[in-house]
């Protein structure tokens, strides 16, 4: 086993490495400190929200148009009439979230009862009730003026979530932090070749997948305690797991997975430890569209689709939906996204490594 | 079977011939040197032989093995010395042969034996569990070459074995390169003549990528070189007396009252009584021994190379 080799030494010269080690361990733990420590920031431009109308009234349409019209709201078409179709719809992934008008909300309106609404939204998008709930709830209670107040119920797994920030921002973090392997892993391999030990080990009877597995070896035990980190401080700081633990640090484990496997991609390609560092150009945009520090709803169809198509968006909606209780069948579908991009990039580095042997 | 041989080897880059039409034949148990200045082909030669780049046109064996054509099968006879002492700097030296031994498919009682032997050799067992960081460049240089061995290599390339060592050091690694002759087939590269020299069976002198001159030490200065030279301490030389002799010999340095005589075929007894009959007093006259360097500089010119 000739990656075991190559891998042991790549784990010893990392382990080894105080200030290598202290930035691999010390990264998660700092960006779980510094992101989720000052979550709850707010979003900018409207967010595009779905109505389920069940009363289907004066009152309850002028509602809807009043809604509308706020400026940090956008009304998806059609108003559903039907809750059961909504809910198809929110399951699908059709819509993040619906607002529900319940029968009798004109009734309540004119013998002043209070009004309860119930904003549903899928696990993995918390944060948009957390935001348009004091919307609705002020805008709705001026528009209606009733007393008592209109009340805007959450519907969701997470109603046992503490801290909605953090909850929403934990996974964002944890994912973006694990991109940062991309990073990291291509510098290891970029620097070996630029000082040559690739190529004396190019000299030796080793094939290009023992070099792959050699170098992606020393990242597992990282990204297990990475993970571990972020999960820890994450709980430290209010993370709720409502959902399965397991199923999110496979999510993690797997993205992780992923951006070992473009590092490896990277650090085939180019010739030295500061080229590596081109690897932040995918990186940064990679994380802006793929969820890590705010909801993609409001992102161009376009660069949905881009994001849709490469694995991060995935492991940040899985894993907010998991540990806000969503079902390991809820998540499957990204899991095989993720896995299918593991495969993709390990056997393209593989092949890119092979060309890389012979000058 | 010759141990290697290169067929019209030939690698160009954007153009440049690095390395033009090279035919070599290096036998079994031969130590072989490459002697040129710098960027005449040397280290791209032994690239291409160790399978790290692949010839623009020609090929090369080793051992009866295509490096073009089987890569692999190369790699398992051969060990490799680079140019930089490239080693694993946070291993020990244990770690950093247990990799490259492992890798070439060697047991771990396998590796331990001749990591055992090797240390000892290379006088490196003291400090076998220190990281090597914290060694001179001596020892990284011994290390390296015990990298390179602790496969049993059959064919070993040394590339600049000795580049940047002080002459100790220098002097330290010739000694175990030189216990290694007969035992393995041995190419190395250097543009140190006296290491060429004192180590070499046979030298081929590479520049601008072209084999110009090859054979043992001794054939090369005695068949390569012009000239011959002699040096004569004297005192009273007149105008006459040099003139006269720059017009039957080749040419004539005169420094510090040493006049110095190059000519083809040097008649020593000659030029001794010719002086003495002109009245020039001769305290001192010699034969140089021309020297590889000699060689070498008439072979490759004085123009500086980069």
């Amino acid at each position: 086993m000739k990656f075991w080799e190559i891998g042991k030494r790549n784990l010893k010269e990392i382990y080894r490495n105080p200030v290598l080690l202290g930035f691999l361990l010390g990264m998660p733990l700092a960006f779980m400190l510094v992101f989720c420590a000052a979550a709850g920031g707010g979003q900018a431009g409207p967010i595009g929200m779905s109505v389920v109308d069940e009363d289907l009234s004066q009152t309850s349409s002028a509602f809807v148009q009043n809604l509308g019209s706020v400026e940090a709201i956008e009304l998806n078409e059609p108003i559903y009439s039907e809750k059961s179709q909504a809910r198809e719809d929110l399951e699908n992934g059709k819509i993040s979230f619906y607002l529900l008008i319940p029968s009798g909300f004109e009734v309540a309106q004119q013998t002043q009862q209070t009004i309860n609404l119930e904003l549903v939204y899928k696990a993995s998008d918390p944060m948009i009730g957390l935001q348009l709930k004091p919307i609705i709830e002020a805008v709705g209670s001026e528009f209606l003026g009733v007393t008592p107040p209109l009340n805007v119920e959450l519907k969701g797994t997470e109603s046992e979530i503490k801290n909605m920030a953090v909850n929403f921002y934990f996974p964002g973090i944890a994912v973006f932090g694990l991109m940062i392997l991309i990073s990291t892993a291509a510098g290891i391999i970029a620097g070996d070749r630029e000082k040559g030990f690739l190529a004396r080990m190019f000299t030796t009877p080793a094939r290009p997948w023992d070099f792959i597995l050699g170098y992606s070896l020393p990242f597992i035990p990282v990204l297990i305690v990475s993970t571990l980190i972020y999960l820890g401080v994450g709980m430290a700081l209010g993370l709720t797991v409502v959902g399965n633990l397991g199923h999110a640090f496979l999510i993690f484990f797997l993205i992780g997975l992923c951006s070992i496997g473009i590092g490896m991609i990277v650090g085939s390609l180019v010739k030295s430890e500061s080229q590596a560092g081109v690897s932040w150009i995918f990186i940064v945009p990679m994380a802006m569209i793929s969820g890590t520090m705010f909801t993609v709803e409001r992102m161009p169809a376009a660069i949905k689709s881009v994001a849709g198509a490469l694995p991060f968006i995935h492991a940040t909606d899985a894993s907010r939906a998991v540990l806000n209780g969503s079902s390991f069948s809820a998540i499957i579908l990204d899991l095989y996204w993720l896995i299918g991009w593991a495969v993709v990039l390990f056997a393209t580095g593989i092949v890119l490594f092979r060309r890389t042997m012979v000058s | 079977m010759n141990a290697v041989q290169t067929f019209k080897l030939t690698k160009e880059f954007d153009g440049l011939v690095a390395v033009n039409g090279v035919d070599l034949e290096i036998n079994k148990g031969e130590l072989f040197s490459l002697l040129g200045p710098n960027g005449a082909g040397k280290t791209t030669t032994i690239r291409m032989l160790c399978c790290l780049l692949k010839p623009t046109r020609g090929t090369a064996s080793i051992l009866g093995h295509d490096v073009v054509r089987v890569p692999f099968a190369v790699k398992k006879l051969i060990g490799v010395s680079p140019q930089d002492t490239i080693l694993s700097e946070r291993l020990n030296c244990w770690e950093n042969l247990a990799l490259i031994g492992k890798v070439h498919g060697l047991s771990s009682d396998e590796v331990k034996g001749r990591s055992e032997e090797l240390l000892e050799t290379m006088g490196l067992m003291e400090r076998a569990k220190d990281q090597v960081r914290k060694f001179s460049g001596g020892m990284k240089r011994r290390l390296s070459i015990a990298m390179a061995l602790v496969s049993d290599p059959q064919v070993l390339f040394l590339d600049e074995p000795t580049l940047g060592l002080d002459p100790q050091a220098r002097r330290n690694v010739w000694e175990h390169i030189a216990g290694l002759k007969g035992k393995k087939t041995i190419l190395l590269t250097t543009h140190y003549m006296e290491e060429a020299d004192y180590l070499s069976d046979r030298i081929g002198i590479i520049d601008e990528g072209r084999v110009v001159a090859l054979g043992t030490s001794q054939e090369l200065k005695t068949n390569l070189l012009e000239m011959r030279s002699m040096v004569v301490s004297t005192e009273n030389l007149t105008a006459e007396v040099l003139e006269d002799l720059r017009a039957k010999y080749s040419r004539l340095e005169m420094a510090k009252g040493r006049l110095k005589i190059y000519h083809k075929d040097l008649d020593f007894k000659g030029i001794v009584d010719y002086l003495h009959s002109q009245g020039v007093t001769v305290y001192s006259a010699a034969l140089e021994q021309p020297t590889l360097e000699d060689v070498f500089i008439q072979i490759t010119g004085k123009k500086l190379r980069d």
